[in-house]
């Protein structure tokens, strides 16, 4: 019987589960033992059955595609990623600390500028973001909190180091999948799991409850929330639906609110209109109140952001939060901590070259073949050069557009991200993988135990991103003290 | 509640109901057949004229087998009332209702869709296509019974009974009328020697055989049978049950406006029928009547509580 860790071979990469090709770290032993334990029969049979749970639970997410759009069934690796909660305690601290300069730093922007005027941040960073909302300028949202929902993308050099690559804050997406990751391993790995103190992570939907409860405006005291989705065919509908479900608030969609001449938000219900006290928008702040920003959105309310700044209605995120969800901004976190926390960051970003700054720019354009280039802006990973795996002509053309328009881009060098066990094949075999916590701010903080592993699939491949061959694990954080 | 959620449930549940309807007169059909001699004028043909849909049969197909016909009303997906597209709709449906269901609802639907979807040939073969039938039988009553048992019966639970049961009142008012074309005078000498086992299948399709003669303790026959189907109040597939079950979820709904009288009218008017003193002809005209006054019921339903009803007074203003 061949085993499935046949001619495992750690490349320079950090493996998450493995020293060497045959030696677990300490974290992962007993998992390792317990799949030693399994034959490759029984393997096939764990994955068989969590592909038919996927299809069963109905985990899917949407392709577009020019045949239309296509549910998927969610790719999901059914080996484990797996974090020491030692370590763990350090990055939850690390992102929490990361949140809230952030969102000193947005309330800044609104209000005072005083970064800017300390010299902290040249103003035409802001004054150039696409997603600086003036519309915004002189609001307080409740706690001055203005990114309630975040997901921070979290890599693993080959030091061994976790650092930060990215803040969403607009809508970020995955954390259903995370959930639903954890159900299906305990349907699949029943025995491992009762043997190992794994940190839970299903209080997420009730803490996602209790912080936008948190945020309602002042007098309400059982606030009506709602999740606005864009409906049935964007990527995300289905943890939309998802958390919705879970927190027992209703789904909306733009065409269920209504805002009258009171600047109340509400819904249409069978029993006539009931006000609306907190909205969970999952669409982008262009689509939210065609009133105000684009005026061909049918998916959002008119006269929403009349009522958000009458102070009848929250929303989370707050409109303009996506200001400090830019790869320019990015690069000043560091100094946001030290200068609104008077701390040091926790959690180190990755050394980024702005294309706006002249010296930065020389550089990047010397090193194009060994730097990941990225637009701002963006997110799904669309539109970045990945260096080392590009053609000499992508390299060339990819020159031209940054020189183009610098403000727009930033480089990065190319991580040997970390890899874990994958199974390809009905073997294993190391892939490269991310993480992305998701942390939520109100009147209080949380950070969930883990996050989403996301893997890329493809041999060799850094993209992990579930729209382009990207797959996702569970992910374990052990507690140390009591294994 | 949501308007647009009320407006889903309730198709949801119509869609279910109209899927275990068609998997219900297949497989009683197929019995059927295997009672009758060779000969005997009760083709597949019947089947697509309950659901009045021979135009849109015989536009793709020539002859009414039992190959063409299983084909139409189980997976033909540009059918809109097939078994499969019924079942996609109430998949679809119930998908974009997640928020409002146990999650077990949405698995069971979906598990239900996927099994048809991946066994779609077997509707071919008959002992395969019981199998199928089955499933979805099954499958339905499963999902009845975890609302029952899972389900606050709330608001979002009296849409879905109301379209559960506004779907069923139209079914069996289709096959009493199709069963009433059996009483016809110019029926053959030898259609009249089976009349008995037609009339048993008739029961049977509603599932009502058991408490037919429980009820009536007589031997099967026409008049019986059409009365117990219309007007019994325990038999939950008869018209009366089930516009009894209508009127209790309107008048259970907020700003159900005149609903309660208009169904109370419509109540009055079953019970007004009698099979025995109509001709063949007449009682026809009845139960045209009487699926007419169920689509007007729907239209009022739909027009107080729906987004369609929002939107229409929206093009008014």
């Amino acid at each position: 019987m061949k085993s499935i860790w046949e001619n495992y071979k750690t490349d320079r990469a950090y493996d998450e589960l493995m020293c060497s090709e045959f030696q677990p770290r300490p974290i992962s032993y007993r998992l390792c033992q317990y799949l030693n334990s399994l034959n490759k029969n029984d393997i096939d049979k764990r994955k068989m059955a969590a592909e038919l749970a996927i299809l069963e639970m109905g985990i899917s997410f949407t392709v577009y595609s020019d045949e239309g759009n296509i549910d998927r069934a969610w790719p999901f690796d059914i080996i484990p990623r797996i974090i020491s909660s030692i370590e763990w305690r350090k990055i939850e601290k690390g992102l929490k600390q990361r949140l809230t300069a952030l969102n000193c730093f947005i309330a800044d922007v609104y209000d005072q500028q005083e970064f800017i005027k300390a010299g902290k941040m040249p103003g035409a960073i802001i004054n150039s973001s696409k997603n600086f909302r003036k519309e915004c300028i002189g609001l307080k949202p409740r706690h001055n909190v203005w990114a309630n929902i975040c997901g921070t993308d979290l890599v693993r050099d080959k030091d061994g180091v976790m650092y930060v690559l990215e803040d969403n804050l607009r809508v970020p997406s995955g954390v259903s999948y995370m959930l639903e990751n954890r159900v299906i391993t305990k349907r699949v790995f029943p025995e491992i799991l009762q043997n190992i103190d794994i940190l839970p992570i299903d209080d997420y939907p009730g803490r996602l409850q209790d912080m936008l409860a948190s945020i309602a405006p002042e007098h309400i005291k059982k606030p009506q929330i709602v999740v606005l989705t864009p409906g049935i065919y964007n990527s995300a509908y289905f943890e939309h639906a998802y958390l919705a479900q879970q927190m027992g608030a209703q789904l909306v969609e733009g065409g269920d609110l209504v805002v009258n001449d009171d600047d109340c938000v509400y819904m249409r219900t069978i029993e006539g209109l009931e006000k609306v006290d907190v909205i969970y928008r999952r669409i982008d702040d262009d689509f939210l109140d065609p009133e105000v920003f684009r005026k061909d959105s049918a998916l959002g309310v008119p006269g929403l952001m009349r009522a958000w700044k009458a102070g009848n209605v929250s929303l989370a995120n707050a409109p303009g939060a996506g200001v400090a969800d830019d790869k320019v901004v990015y690069a000043y976190v560091p100094e946001m901590i030290r200068y609104y926390l008077n701390e040091e960051p926790i959690l180190p970003n990755v050394q980024t070259y702005l294309c706006d700054n002249p010296e930065h720019l020389d550089y990047v354009l010397a090193h194009l073949p060994e730097l990941v280039v990225k637009p701002a802006n963006e997110s799904g990973g669309y539109g970045m050069l990945v260096g080392p795996h590009a053609t000499t002509r992508e390299i060339a053309a990819f020159r031209k557009i940054v020189q183009k328009n610098p403000r727009n881009y930033i480089a990065q060098p190319t991580l040997s991200i970390s890899t874990a066990p994958t199974l390809c094949k009905g073997k294993l075999e190391p892939r490269h993988i991310d993480l992305r916590p998701f942390i939520l701010q109100g009147e209080n903080t949380f950070v969930t135990a883990g996050g989403l592993t996301r893997v890329a699939l493809k041999k060799g491949s850094l993209v992990v991103n579930s729209s382009q061959g990207g797959g996702s694990k569970d992910t374990w954080i052990i507690d140390m003290e009591r294994n | 509640m949501l308007s647009r959620s009320a407006e889903r449930l309730y198709w949801l549940a119509r869609y279910l109901e109209r899927t275990e309807n068609i998997a219900r007169l297949v497989s009683v059909h197929m019995n059927l057949l295997m009672d009758l001699p060779n000969g005997v004028e009760m083709g597949w043909l019947q089947l697509v004229r309950i659901n009045a849909s021979e135009q849109q049969f015989y536009e793709k197909y020539k002859s009414a087998n039992e190959h063409n016909v299983t084909r139409f009303l189980l997976i033909d997906d540009t059918y809109p009332c097939s078994l499969f597209s019924s079942l996609s709709a109430a998949r679809e449906n119930i998908r974009t209702s997640r928020d409002l269901l146990p999650d077990e609802a949405w698995e069971q639907v979906n598990e239900m869709y996927l099994f048809v979807k991946n066994n779609i040939d077997s509707v071919y073969n008959r002992s395969s296509r019981v199998v199928l039938l089955n499933e979805i039988l099954k499958g339905s009553q499963c999902f009845t019974g975890l609302l029952s048992g899972y389900m606050s019966h709330n608001h979002p639970y009296r849409f879905i009974r109301l379209g559960k049961n506004i779907e069923r009142a139209d079914m069996t008012s289709r096959i009493l009328d199709l069963a009433s074309l059996l009483l016809a005078d110019s029926r053959s000498d030898e259609m009249r020697q089976y009349e008995t086992i037609l009339w048993v299948n008739i029961l049977k399709a509603l599932n009502a055989q058991l408490m037919y003669r429980q009820h009536v303790r007589s031997s099967v026959n026409g008049d019986d049978v059409l009365n117990f189907l219309l007007l019994n109040e325990n038999l939950p597939r008869s018209v009366s049950c089930c516009l009894a079950e209508i009127a209790g979820c309107v008048n259970a709904l907020p700003n159900c406006d005149s609903l309660p009288e208009e169904v109370t009218k419509l109540e009055a008017y079953v019970q007004t029928i009698d099979t025995r003193q109509t001709t063949q002809a007449q009682l026809r005209g009845i139960l045209d009547s009487l699926q007419n006054k169920v689509g007007e019921l729907h239209n009022r339903i739909a027009n107080n509580w729906f987004m369609q009803g929002i939107r229409e007074d929206a093009a008014a203003e």
